[in-house]
C-alpha cells in the first residue's frame, strides 16, 4: 500500500475494493480515474444468509450492490403467491442496476443463500459511469437483453402447444445441409447408362450427379429417369447417361431450412434437390429424407428400424436419433431416461443388423452373444458414443467345430463392425470391438480373462479393462453374458486387492472445485480455458458406482440403476442417493444440450464446455455437483483406509 | 528526552483534541441502535508484546457508519520509534527499518489519530493490547487515555461460538484458534493480508459486521443488548 502526503490526514486508497473490481466485469474496463471514484463513493456491508436484500415492488434501490463473497438468489413472486427462481448470482456479480437504470423500486425479490459481503456503489455515482462510458454501460443493457431473451425462451417453452406439432417444427428448425449423408455420388456424362445403373446398385441411392470432363455438376439422373426413359423406352444401356439425365440440377443452398426445399420440390414436381455450400455440391437431399422428419418421435424412428428388410436401410436410421433427443430434452425428459432411449434405438438397430446378417450368413455353428462395453453397457450413450463391444460364444465340444466358429465369428465380427461404421457408430480408437480376434472369444477364454484381472490385478491392465466391467449382453443367447456376470460378480466382491486398486484410481482425479470465476479447465491445447465434463465430472460417479457394486454384488451396470440398488442395499444413505444422481443428471444435461448445439452448429460433438456460457445459476449447480465429488471420495477413503 | 516530554512535565493542560474526546463520552446513550454509532476499527503493529518497553511501528484503522464500512474513511500510517526495531518483531509485520526510517514519531501523528477517533467506539481484535499501547503515548504527549468505549472482536468471537456451539463439551476445546485470520478462514471472510496494521484493521471490521449481524441469530440491535450479551459470557466464568 502506498503512503500519501501528510496533508491527506494519513488515508490511503482503498486498494480491496479496487483490486477487486480490476478482476469484475464491466469494472475492469473503467480507467484508474474511474475506478478510483468508484472506490471512494463504495461501502461495504454484511447480509448473512437468508437476509432480504430486495423485495419486489417495495424497495426503493439506493445502490449497485456487487458481491465481494458469497451468492443470492433472485426470484419473482406472483399474485397468488407462487415463486419462480430466475437467477442465482455469485462473486462479482451485481444486482440493482436494472431498477437503477429504470428508476423504478425493487423488480424482484434478492435473498442471499450464502452469508455475503457486498460493496454498494451510490447510484448516482453507477448512473455517472453509465452515461460517461460506453462500455460500461453496453455490458448492463446486454445483460438485460439476454436476461430477458432467456426467461422469454423459458416461458415460450413452457406454453408450447402439443408435441403433434413438432414435426411441423423441425421443417422450419432442420437446415437442408443437416440432412446431407455425405459426398455426393457422381458419373461422368460420358459413362454408360448401364454404369450408372450398377453404381446405384451398389452404393443403394437412387440418384447420381453426373459431371462434365472438368468435374463440374452438369445434371442428375434418377431411378425413375432409368424406369421412364431406358426401360419403358427400350434405350440401350450403352448409351452415355448425358442422353437420360435431367439437366441442369436443380439445387438449393444448405442454409435453408427443409420446409424451403420441401417448396422447391413441389413446384417443380422432382424428388431429388442439389444441395449447395458456398458454390459447392455437397450432397443430394431427397423427399424422402424431408418426409422422415415429419415422423421425428421415437416411436416412428423404432417403426422404421424393424420394418428395415435390408442391412442398407439401416444405414442413415442412427442419424435420426439426434433429432429425438432434442424434442425429448424440450419436452424435459430426465437425461438417464434419454440415454436410455437412445440406448434402446441403438439396441434395435444392433438387433435388426445382426438378424439380417444371420439371415444371410445363416445360423452360427454355436450359439453366441453380443457383447456391448462401455457407455453402451451402461445404457449411457450420448450422440455417436465410440462402438466398444465384443463376441462371446459357447465353447465348442471339438477341434473342429472349435476351428469352424473361430472361422465364422472372426468374419461376423468383422462385417458387424464394418456396417456400424456405415451406420454411423465410429470404431473404437482402443480396438475394443467384435472384429479384433482377442475380444471375440469362446466362454471359456473370457471366463479366463476376467479371473486375470480380477484375480491377479496389474494395476495398468484394470484400469484399461474398467470398460469391461460394464459389459452388458446385447444380442443372441444373452444366457452366455449373465453366465459370465454372474461369474464375476462372484469373484469381485472378494477381491480385496482388485477393488483397491479400482478405489485407487477413483480417488486419483481431484474434483474440478469449485469457485464461480475458477473452474479448474483445460490449461492449453485446443480445449483450452475449457472444462472436460466427461473426464471431470462425469467418470467419478460412473466409477464410483461401478466400484461400488462389484463390492457389493450387484449386477446392474447402469450408473443411476448402480445407485438405485445401492441404495436399496443400504449400502448408501438416502441423502447420498438422491444427491448422487440429481449430480449426476444435471451434467449429463449439460453434457447433451453442449452436444445437441454443436451438432446444430455443424461439428462433432464433443465433452469441452466453456464454463463461461454457463448461467450463474448452472455455475452454482455445477459447483455443487463437483461438491458430490469430494463426498463419494471421502466414503472411499473411509472403505478402503489403507490408502 | 524530547522536548515534548519536558513539556508535558511542566504543564499537565489535557491537549484540546483529547478533551474534545473526553466531551463526546460524558453523557454516552447505550439505547440507541448499533446503526447510529460510528465506529473505528483499529489495529496497530508493535515491536513486542510488552506495553512498559515495546512501541507502536504502524497505525491502521477504518471506520464503520450504519453498520457500513466506508474503506475511504481510513487511518493507516508508519511510525518511528524511539528505539530501534528488534528483529523479531521484523519477522512478524514485515516492516523493516528502512521502512520506517524516514517515518514521523508517533507524537506527530497522535493528534491526528485521535481526532479520527473522536466520537466513535474503537473495534479491535484483543482490543486491550491495543489500547495499551496508545493510551501510553496519549497520556504521555497529549496529558491522558482515550476515553472511547472499546469492544473487542475476540471477545464476541468466543460469544458466537459458544452459542454456535451450545455443546458444553466443546468449551473445553483447548485445540480453537481464536486468531484473527483463523477466524476469517472459518467464517469464510474476505482475507486481507496478515500483520498489516491496516488489512488487518479491514479484517477485524469484517469479523465485526459478521459477528454484530450473526450473534443472537441477528436479534442484536442497540449497543447495549451487545454489551449485555458480552457481560452475561463474562458472568459464566
Amino acid at each position: 500500500m502506498t503512503r500519501q502526503d501528510k496533508k491527506d490526514v494519513h488515508s490511503v486508497t482503498p486498494e480491496v475494493i479496487i483490486d477487486f473490481l480490476k478482476k469484475t466485469i464491466p469494472f475492469n474496463e473503467l480507467d484508474e480515474e474511474c475506478l478510483m471514484k468508484v472506490a471512494q463513493n463504495c461501502t461495504i456491508d454484511f447480509f448473512p444468509k437468508g437476509t432480504m436484500i430486495f423485495k419486489q415492488d417495495e424497495t426503493e434501490v439506493e445502490y449497485l450492490y456487487i458481491i465481494q463473497k458469497g451468492g443470492v438468489k433472485i426470484y419473482l413472486k406472483d399474485e397468488e403467491g407462487m415463486v419462480t427462481l430466475k437467477d442465482f448470482r455469485g462473486e462479482g456479480s451485481y444486482i440493482g442496476a436494472l431498477p437503477i437504470i429504470q428508476g423504478t423500486k425493487a423488480n424482484l425479490n434478492v435473498e442471499t443463500v450464502e452469508d455475503t459481503f457486498c460493496f454498494l456503489l451510490k447510484k448516482e455515482i453507477f448512473l455517472e459511469l453509465i452515461e460517461d462510458n460506453p462500455k460500461f454501460a453496453q455490458y448492463y443493457l446486454k445483460s438485460f437483453t439476454e436476461k430477458f431473451l432467456r426467461t422469454a425462451y423459458q416461458e415460450l417453452r413452457q406454453h408450447r402447444v402439443a408435441p403433434r406439432t413438432e414435426g411441423t417444427l423441425y421443417m422450419f428448425s432442420v437446415h437442408v445441409g443437416d440432412l446431407v449423408k455425405g459426398e455426393p455420388k457422381t458419373i461422368s456424362a460420358t459413362d454408360s447408362i448401364q454404369l450408372a445403373a450398377q453404381k446405384m446398385a451398389e452404393y443403394h441411392i437412387g440418384s447420381l450427379l453426373v459431371t462434365d470432363e472438368k468435374g463440374d455438376v452438369i445434371g442428375i439422373v434418377t431411378d425413375k429417369d432409368l424406369r421412364t426413359k431406358v426401360v419403358a423406352q427400350g434405350r440401350s444401356v450403352a448409351e452415355p447417361v448425358a442422353n437420360i439425365m435431367a439437366s441442369p440440377v436443380e439445387t438449393i443452398s444448405s442454409h435453408k431450412v427443409c420446409f424451403d426445399a420441401l417448396l422447391t420440390m413441389m413446384t417443380k414436381q422432382i424428388h431429388h434437390l442439389a444441395v449447395e455450400k458456398q458454390g459447392k455440391i455437397v450432397g443430394v437431399i431427397t423427399s424422402h429424407d424431408i418426409m422422415v422428419l415429419q415422423g421425428s418421435s421415437p416411436l416412428y424412428l423404432f417403426r422404421e428400424i424393424v420394418s428395415q428388410r435390408t442391412i442398407e436401410g439401416l444405414y442413415p436410421l442412427s442419424k435420426k436419433v439426434p433429432l429425438i433427443v432434442r424434442t425429448l430434452i424440450e419436452e424435459g425428459a430426465k437425461p438417464n431416461n434419454i440415454t436410455r432411449m437412445i440406448t434402446i434405438l441403438n439396441d434395435h438397430i444392433l438387433d435388426r443388423l445382426l438378424s439380417l446378417m444371420i439371415d444371410k450368413y445363416g445360423a452360427p455353428p454355436v450359439p453366441f452373444c453380443w457383447l456391448l462395453m462401455g457407455s453402451e453397457g451402461r445404457k449411457e450413450q450420448t450422440f455417436r458414443t465410440d462402438q466398444d463391444n465384443a463376441i462371446i460364444y459357447q465353447d465348442p465340444e471339438n477341434s473342429r467345430k472349435k476351428e469352424e466358429a473361430r472361422e465364422y465369428f472372426s468374419q461376423f465380427g468383422k462385417e458387424a463392425i464394418e456396417h456400424l461404421v456405415k451406420c454411423g457408430y465410429p470404431p473404437c480408437p482402443g480396438n475394443i470391438m467384435a472384429s479384433n480376434p482377442k475380444w471375440c472369444q469362446p466362454y471359456s477364454v473370457w471366463q479366463s480373462y476376467f479371473d486375470e484381472w480380477i484375480l491377479k490385478p496389474e494395476p495398468e491392465e484394470v484400469l484399461n479393462a474398467t470398460i469391461f466391467f460394464d459389459f452388458r449382453p446385447g444380442f443372441g443367447s444373452l444366457d452366455l453374458g449373465i453366465k459370465l456376470r454372474d461369474h464375476l460378480t462372484d469373484l469381485a466382491k472378494r477381491q480385496e486387492i482388485f477393488l483397491l486398486h479400482l478405489a485407487k484410481d477413483c480417488l486419483a482425479s481431484r474434483p474440478p472445485l469449485t469457485f464461480f470465476r475458477n473452474f479448474i479447465v483445460e490449461k492449453d491445447g485446443e480445449h483450452k480455458n475449457r472444462l472436460d465434463i466427461k473426464k471431470r465430472g462425469l467418470v467419478p460417479f460412473v466409477d464410483f458406482a461401478r466400484l461400488m457394486a462389484l463390492k457389493f454384488g450387484i449386477k446392474e451396470t447402469n450408473t443411476v440403476e448402480r445407485l438405485g440398488l445401492l441404495y436399496e442395499g443400504e449400502h448408501i444413505s438416502k441423502e447420498l442417493y438422491t444427491e448422487t444422481v440429481e449430480a449426476y443428471e444435471f451434467q449429463m444435461q449439460i453434457r447433451f444440450v453442449h452436444q445437441l448445439e454443436m451438432m446444430e452448429n455443424g461439428q462433432q460433438p464433443d465433452n469441452y464446455i466453456n464454463p463461461s456460457d454457463l448461467t450463474d445459476l448452472e455455475k452454482q449447480t455445477l459447483k455443487e455437483a463437483f461438491g458430490v465429488i469430494s463426498k463419494l471420495q471421502s466414503i472411499i477413503r473411509d472403505m478402503f483406509p489403507m490408502m | 528526552m524530547g522536548v515534548l516530554d519536558f513539556f508535558r512535565l511542566f504543564n499537565r493542560r489535557v491537549h484540546p483534541v483529547l478533551e474534545e474526546n473526553r466531551r463526546y463520552f460524558e453523557d454516552f446513550d447505550q439505547e440507541k441502535p448499533l446503526s447510529e454509532y460510528e465506529f473505528v476499527v483499529y489495529d496497530s503493529e508493535l515491536t513486542g508484546l510488552n506495553p512498559r518497553k515495546d512501541e507502536i511501528v504502524s497505525l491502521g484503522a477504518v471506520r464503520i457508519k450504519d453498520l457500513k464500512i466506508i474503506p475511504q474513511e481510513n487511518f493507516y500510517c508508519f511510525v518511528k520509534p524511539r528505539r530501534p526495531l528488534p528483529k523479531d518483531s521484523t519477522l512478524i509485520h514485515r516492516i523493516t527499518p528502512e521502512q520506517i526510517e524516514n517515518a514521523p514519531p508517533i507524537e506527530e501523528v497522535l493528534e491526528d489519530f485521535v481526532r479520527f477517533c473522536n466520537g466513535c467506539l474503537i473495534v479491535g481484535h484483543y482490543v486491550d493490547l491495543d489500547m495499551a499501547f496508545i493510551n501510553k503515548v496519549t497520556k504521555r504527549y497529549l496529558g491522558g487515555p482515550l476515553s472511547n468505549p472499546c469492544i473487542d472482536t475476540l471477545r464476541l468471537a468466543q460469544l458466537y461460538k459458544e452459542e454456535t456451539w451450545g455443546n458444553y463439551y466443546d468449551q473445553f476445546n483447548y485445540n480453537v484458534s481464536f486468531n484473527l485470520t483463523d477466524l476469517a478462514k472459518e467464517y469464510g471472510l474476505p482475507e486481507f493480508k496478515e500483520h498489516d496494521a491496516l488489512g488487518d484493521a479491514f479484517q477485524t471490521a469484517y469479523l465485526f459486521l459478521y459477528l454484530v449481524r450473526k450473534l443472537k441469530k441477528g436479534g442484536i440491535t442497540t449497543l447495549k443488548e451487545l454489551y449485555l450479551a458480552g457481560r452475561s459470557w463474562r458472568w459464566l466464568f
